[in-house]
């Protein structure tokens, strides 16, 4: 009987103290801001089968990185060599360039992240998000006096690949406005007014009417080279509306 | 012929009535929907999570079960005695490796379909999304497992199990890293270790060459073509591997 | 059909001179690696051995002797050294066996294993359900067709084991130990099943340590010894030589 005890009084004690040891450790060791990241070259080696799912490993691993920091102390100083391991192993997974570049603005870091989303469209040119995104980093963060040039022409970029948004014209012919290129934002416009919609139509105009001199035959001649780049119906309903209030 | 037949159900029933590929398979299920869970903290990638981890778990749970019931086919024949029965009978040594070889298929097609379907119709629910490249994958899977079994049914009639079972293993891993091995060939060094590297490169199936995971994902475009040749060669590869197996077997004595 | 020097050869029936012999065995040699070190140890040493047709046989001797190697290599399980064992029958389709111990498949029922058998034979669907259903009868295993071979008891065992020996309705009947296992009532269910077969003129030989079952069942006898036969001849001429079957057994083999 003794033994028995014993034995059961040994069984509780071990297990009373493996319950102790989790519930009492504290919850969250302190985060480290380094870690070790393999360099990209050591998976591309590996197997092609498994490249993938390592890089949804490590992508899980950032964000979860970033999770911990971008709150607490603020270092996400291995961030930039996660976000290059992830996406040179998985070229096409667009959020990670996204999620990536973002992260790396919060990281104080914009010229990578710049660097990511070009890299990105350069994987998958395809995709207008990144030439969209480009733009408005430029647009959003750039100190240089061309920065809206340069934005604009993201947003051109974004707005010739198929199934882009309408607004992306719009924003382009924006910018290209702004940046005093008039010419180029006058042909924007023509295309948003092209697209059809009322709603694009009225936003294209205002636009114009923005940009546009006031005197008609300035006027006149700063849409004539939309003739040659616009359908005759939509051009002559353009002209119509920019000069309505206009004496004939 | 109808030895063949028998063997091969007769396999079928052995090997799918077994109770540990039960619990591998449910395993394997949960492992699938643990990439739920993954997918949860990939801000809005549950489709991609589920997939790629999904595949993973097919990949492994199925090599598992390819590798450690192959190795048990024969050998536990040869221990239980069960081969007296057998071979007292008009039966062929070939028909018994062949027979007990597409019996296994058989129960490996059932596992895979399930876990396959499985996951397609857990990316279905989550996602919203109908990937077929998901099932793909999961059948060039079965494809590459096919080899597998056949290199481990051949190490088994040469001696242990286990043995067997590991090298089982290693061939899975080593036709994973196959471009590697063929990189080794055109170091340029030494034309001996050249030689040997291209024998071990030709002796080890390439997997690495027919992966399609990346494209359930996004990765990789994928052509019908390609998907045809991958399975002539890994059936070829069997046939060569069995005709072996069957010749070592043949020399048996029981 | 011949085995001999390391081949089967699937011959037809045996020379006219031995015409009458269901099983030949000629200057049987075996040896065979054992160990690590692949020691050679010879198993049989020129066993010669005859086994009229439509005789009950009793291969006798003490344990080690070589009877199940012989009866091995007779059905190509084995492959002799030297030597040669021929069977008057076709191929191995005419041939029944049952192995000493057996162990059998024991995720199948006893129907399902029997139509196994039978398939492995070759017949049909009609003629396996007619077969199988017969034989389970014969060996009063009926109402335990549907269970799973796992749950069997030995005697079962042995009795199930019998009927796949029997599916093919054999020329030929070898039995390594088919007694062992068996309560007195499947001890006498089996001897009624080999008088059957040798009323049917079914040659039988079977392996036994129980000398009062091979008095009462076999005509001829041949007894084992380190590999090689020291004694082949009738019942009837072993109990010229010895009260009894038991004390001529002893008298031979520690001579």
């Amino acid at each position: 009987m003794p033994r028995r005890v014993v034995a059961i009084v040994v069984i509780v004690a071990c297990a009373a103290g493996v319950v102790a040891y989790q519930a009492t450790r504290p919850a969250r060791a302190p985060a480290d801001p380094h870690v070790f990241v393999p360099s990209p070259k050591f998976f591309l080696d590996f197997s092609p089968s498994f490249r993938t799912s390592i890089a949804d490993v490590y992508y899980l691993s950032m964000v979860q990185y970033y999770g911990e920091h971008v709150n607490g102390d603020g270092k996400l100083d291995s961030l930039p060599a996660m976000v290059r391991l992830v996406t040179q192993l998985s070229p096409h997974f667009t959020r990670a360039y996204l999620f990536g570049a973002f992260a790396l603005m919060d990281a104080r870091q914009p010229g990578v992240s710049y660097e990511v989303l070009k890299r990105g469209f350069e994987a998958n040119p395809g995709n207008w998000r990144f030439p969209s995104y480009l733009g408005f980093f430029v647009y959003a963060f750039a100190s240089n006096k061309d920065k809206d040039r340069i934005a604009a022409d993201w947003y051109s970029k974004a707005a010739a690949i198929p199934e882009s948004p309408a607004r992306l014209q719009r924003l382009a012919a924006v910018l290209l406005g702004k940046g005093g290129e008039t010419g180029k934002a006058i042909q924007m416009w023509g295309q948003v007014y092209s697209a059809g919609d009322k709603y694009s139509r009225k936003k294209a105009v205002d636009g114009l009417d923005r940009i546009l001199p006031a005197d008609k035959a300035a006027r006149m001649k700063a849409v004539a080279p939309l003739r040659d780049t616009m359908l005759k119906a939509d051009f002559e309903a353009l002209i119509a509306e920019l000069f309505k209030g206009y004496a004939p | 012929m109808k030895q063949l037949v028998a063997i091969t159900i007769n396999t079928f029933k052995e090997t799918i009535r077994d109770r540990v590929l039960a619990v591998i398979v449910v395993f394997a299920l949960l492992m699938i929907a643990g990439g739920l869970w993954l997918g949860s903290i990939s801000l809005g990638e549950q489709g991609r999570m589920i997939k790629d981890f999904g595949l993973v778990a097919v990949s492994g749970f199925g090599l598992i079960v390819a590798v450690f019931v192959a190795a048990s086919l024969v050998h536990k024949e040869v221990e239980k005695r069960t081969v007296f029965v057998l071979f007292s009978k008009p039966v062929s040594r070939a028909a018994f490796i062949a027979g007990k070889f597409i019996g296994l298929c058989g129960t490996m097609a059932v596992v895979l379909a399930g876990m396959g379907l499985f996951l397609f119709a857990l990316v279905w629910i989550v996602a919203g999304e109908a990937s077929g490249m998901v099932l793909l994958a999961v059948l060039m899977i079965y494809v590459q497992l096919l080899a597998v079994v056949a290199v481990t049914i051949f190490f088994s009639t040469m001696g242990s199990a286990i043995l067997a079972a590991v090298l089982g293993i290693c061939v899975f891993v080593a036709g994973q890293l196959s471009h590697n091995v063929l990189a080794l060939t055109r170091l340029g060094r030494n034309p001996v270790t050249e030689a040997l590297s291209w024998v071990v490169y030709v002796i080890v199936p390439n997997f690495s060459a027919m992966d399609v995971k990346a494209g359930a994902v996004g990765e990789q475009t994928l052509a019908w073509g390609r998907i045809g040749l991958w399975t002539a060669y890994i059936l070829a590869y069997v046939v060569v591997v069995l005709a072996l197996a069957a010749l070592v077997f043949r020399r048996k004595e029981f | 059909m011949t085995v001999q020097d390391g081949e089967a050869i699937r011959s037809g029936a045996a020379t006219s001179a031995q015409s009458r012999a269901a099983v030949l065995v000629r200057d049987l040699h075996k040896t065979v690696a054992v160990g690590f070190l692949r020691r050679q140890v010879e198993i049989l040493r020129g066993v010669d051995l005859v086994v009229d047709r439509g005789e009950v046989f009793g291969l006798l001797g003490p344990n080690g002797a070589g009877k199940t190697t012989t009866v091995k290599v007779a059905l190509g399980l084995m492959r002799p050294t030297s030597g040669s064992v021929q069977l008057d029958v076709e191929g191995l389709g005419r041939v029944g066996y049952l192995p000493e111990n057996p162990y059998f498949y024991d995720y199948l029922s006893g129907r399902e294993f029997l139509g196994f058998c039978a398939r492995l034979f070759g017949l049909d669907a009609a003629a396996r359900h007619e077969r199988v259903e017969a034989l389970l009868c014969d060996v009063s295993l009926v109402d335990a067709a549907g269970t799973h071979l796992r749950k069997y008891s030995k005697g079962m065992l042995q009795r199930i084991g019998i009927a796949q020996a029997l599916i093919n309705d054999p020329e030929l009947v070898l039995l390594d130990e088919p007694m062992t296992g068996l309560d007195p009532v499947g001890r006498v269910e089996v001897k009624r099943i080999i008088e059957r077969l040798h009323e049917r003129g079914k040659t039988v030989m079977f392996n036994s340590h129980i000398l009062s079952d091979v008095h009462e069942l076999c005509s001829r006898i041949a007894i084992m010894r380190s590999g090689r036969v020291i004694w082949q001849g009738t019942i009837d001429e072993a109990l010229d030589e010895a009260p009894s079957l038991e004390d001529f057994f002893m008298k031979v083999v520690t001579s």
